[in-house]
């Protein structure tokens, strides 16, 4: 019986395999027929390719004005907020193009005056360099692609473990260095260019933050084929925009994206036209490591290196007023936001929701789920505490005498005596 | 630390109560009790700082004795506790199909971001390294421990992967085995898979009707208290329950 089972079970799960991909060996040649703008699956896409830019998207308005290009695939409800703090939400895909409506307008003027005196006063302060603040104000700067690469200075787009993003790395690092803040620049090579990246730079990135490293910063490129769109005259010469990037699937997500608003009105006021925008993407980028980690893009693979490099030194500007290690003492420490809390309320929601629906499923009903609940909190921590009470002179129940000995290991311990273990076994069952 | 004020402070903290809390509720259902298990996470912590360096130079290695060495040790002796050959035949399958899994997603996304292949950029590879593993371990073994090992040995099957790539290529690079300690992906992955082999098989049970007693040992089901069995004994016929036999070990969702 069994057995029959077990061959019914594979040649089932075979079947149901088959039929899938029928289905999408279907749906591939009929979206190709239809001709639809949307392609629902593109088998070509499968095939291992060699490029990092060349595709990219176009977000546009209902108008059909360009709001913003990159050089990802934007899918529905993905939002960002523009250069002029406008809040989109991609309704629609149309080809390589996502229509987007204004969900609202970003008050991110930040707290006030504050950071606009504060970057003011630096400036008039004519390049002087803050006093460091009393603690650790170390700042980790690493790149998860460091193939990435500006064509017209490095003659390719991607030059695996010496790509010329490292260099725009450097000038950052460089500069924040000249204002004051400890930096460690890791250049660790993580290619290839996969989806590998992250996994072997989130080693690099928790290596920077076991250093001290209080603020982090994965610096990258876009690959949109137009320079022009990333390029700036500020202050009287050719920069490159840089965009900020906060991946959504993590619990630190509205921290970070508070820690983008908050850098993206420093900058604002001190350099406007800086900020190409905040793109929240899906995504972690290494995020769940710190509530203050930042994805960085700096131009596009045909912006010069020394744009980009000029573009990421005035970014780096307004780094110290926000991390709060401006000369100001009292600005020593970024003030907790909303945002802080609304994160820890998320991970704690999270895990009430997810723990008390696994609850509800693997009891089967809510009364038993009550039940198992209460036997969870008074079970499963028993070990624990016994063996806190274990060490507690008095109760040591290695103290017996040898007959006592004796008794409890002859003795046939009745099935009734052992319910609670029995319960234990049961939820732990293994 | 600079910025770091109370609000992020609580976030950072809540965020490892609840991962150190699953890591510790996963560790006390392979073949540990609470006390090792509690044990093993703090030496996770602890080895997390700590890098022992394998070769220097071009291709620097390194393992993590946290991120790496503890979790392999781990995975190893989960084998060396399986009840048969099969089961670690199976659990060794797993980790294999795991990695030929991971490692063709990582095939085909290579060159491009991992955001430009479709659907892949719906979530972050670091939650579809555990879902991979997870799965995986469920169609192969049906078991929470073969979940484990597929995570963990899929993961470092993937970072040889990536050494034999730098070593072939000439390329400098880093191969840090679990070097971001007890968050790496690799122990992540492991988490996260055990917590899915285990949903998936409630959830199927559920399904069903409480779990399936038929064509396993006695000995097995002596195991199984839950009130889904209670409910039925009067259903068994006795010369089912004995017809699997000692071999046959694996139980549902029970291993």
């Amino acid at each position: 019986m069994s057995k029959a089972n077990r061959s019914w079970r594979i040649w089932g799960g075979l079947g149901l395999l088959v039929v899938a991909l029928v289905l999408v060996g279907v749906a591939h040649i009929w979206s190709r027929q239809q001709g639809t703008a949307v392609r629902v699956f593109n088998l070509a896409e499968l095939l291992p390719g060699n490029h990092t830019t060349g595709q990219y998207s176009i977000l546009v308005d209902e108008q059909g004005r360009v709001l913003d290009m990159m050089a990802r695939r934007i899918y529905i409800h993905d939002e960002f907020i523009s250069a002029d703090n406008r809040r989109y939400r991609v309704i629609r895909i149309e080809g390589n193009k996502g229509i987007c409506r204004e969900i609202g307008r970003e008050r991110i003027s930040l707290d006030g005056n504050q950071v606009p005196t504060m970057a003011g006063r630096i400036a008039s302060g004519g390049g002087i360099a803050p006093v460091q603040a009393a603690g650790s104000q170390i700042v980790g700067v690493y790149n998860s692609h460091d193939d990435e690469s500006y064509v017209p200075s490095d003659g390719s787009e991607s030059i695996p473990g010496n790509g010329g993003v490292l260099r725009v790395g450097s000038a950052f690092a460089d500069h924040l260095r000249s204002l004051g803040l400890t930096v460690i620049h890791d250049t660790t090579s993580h290619a290839p260019h996969d989806d590998g990246a992250y996994r072997r730079s989130r080693r690099t990135a928790m290596s920077l933050m076991q250093k001290g490293a209080a603020a982090l910063f994965d610096i990258h490129r876009d690959g949109v084929p137009d320079p022009t769109f990333y390029r700036r005259t500020i202050n009287g010469q050719d920069v490159t925009m840089v965009r900020l990037v906060v991946g959504r699937e993590n619990q630190n997500m509205s921290a970070n994206l508070d820690y983008a608003k908050r850098l993206k009105a420093a900058a604002d006021a001190r350099y406007p036209g800086l900020i190409r925008g905040i793109f929240i993407g899906a995504g972690s980028y290494n995020q769940d490591l710190s509530p203050r980690a930042m994805l960085l893009e700096v131009g596009t693979h045909t912006n010069t290196l020394q744009e980009a490099q000029r573009g990421v030194t005035l970014f780096a500007d307004v780094v110290p007023p926000v991390l709060g290690v401006a000369a100001r003492p009292a600005a020593a420490r970024t003030p907790s936001t909303a945002a802080d809390w609304k994160g820890v309320l998320y991970v704690l929601l999270a895990f009430v929701i997810g723990g008390g629906a696994f609850l509800l499923i693997s009891a089967g009903s809510w009364k038993k789920a009550v039940a198992r609940l209460k036997q969870f909190t008074s079970i499963e921590w028993v070990n624990l505490l016994g063996w806190q009470r274990l060490r507690k002179p008095g109760v040591d129940r290695n103290k017996k005498t040898g007959r006592e000995r004796e008794a409890v290991e002859l003795a046939p311990v009745p099935h009734q005596e052992l319910e609670a273990n029995d319960e234990r076994a049961d939820w732990q069952k293994d | 630390m600079t910025g770091y004020t109370i609000g992020v402070f609580l976030l950072v903290i809540v965020f490892s109560l609840v991962y150190f809390g699953l890591a510790h509720r996963v560790l006390d259902r392979l073949y540990l009790n609470d006390r090792t298990a509690m044990a093993l996470i703090v030496a996770m912590i602890v080895g997390s700082f700590i890098n022992i360096p394998l070769t220097g130079g071009r291709v620097v290695t390194s393992i993590n004795v946290g991120g790496a060495l503890i979790p392999l040790g781990l995975a190893v002796y989960i084998l060396y506790r399986a009840g048969t050959t099969r089961e670690v035949g199976r659990a060794l399958l797993g980790a294999v199909i795991t990695a030929v899994v991971l490692f063709g997603i990582t095939y085909i996304t290579r060159g491009r971001e991992a955001w430009n292949v479709y659907a892949l950029n719906l979530l972050d590879p670091l939650y579809y390294y555990p879902l991979v593993a997870g799965f995986v371990a469920y169609l192969v073994g049906r078991s929470r421990r073969a979940a484990f090992v597929g995570a963990i040995l899929g993961v470092l099957l993937l970072d040889i992967a990536d050494l034999i790539f730098y070593l072939r290529l000439g390329l400098r690079g880093t191969v840090a085995f679990g070097g971001a300690g007890i968050i790496d992906a690799t122990f992540m992955a492991a988490v996260v898979a055990v917590l899915l082999a285990e949903l998936i098989g409630e959830v199927r049970e559920r399904m069903q009707g409480g779990p399936e007693l038929a064509g396993h040992s006695r000995s097995l089901l002596a195991g199984l208290k839950g009130p889904a069995l209670k409910r039925k004994p009067v259903d068994l016929n006795p010369a089912d329950v004995n017809e699997g036999g000692p071999k046959d070990k694996g139980g549902e969702g029970n291993e």
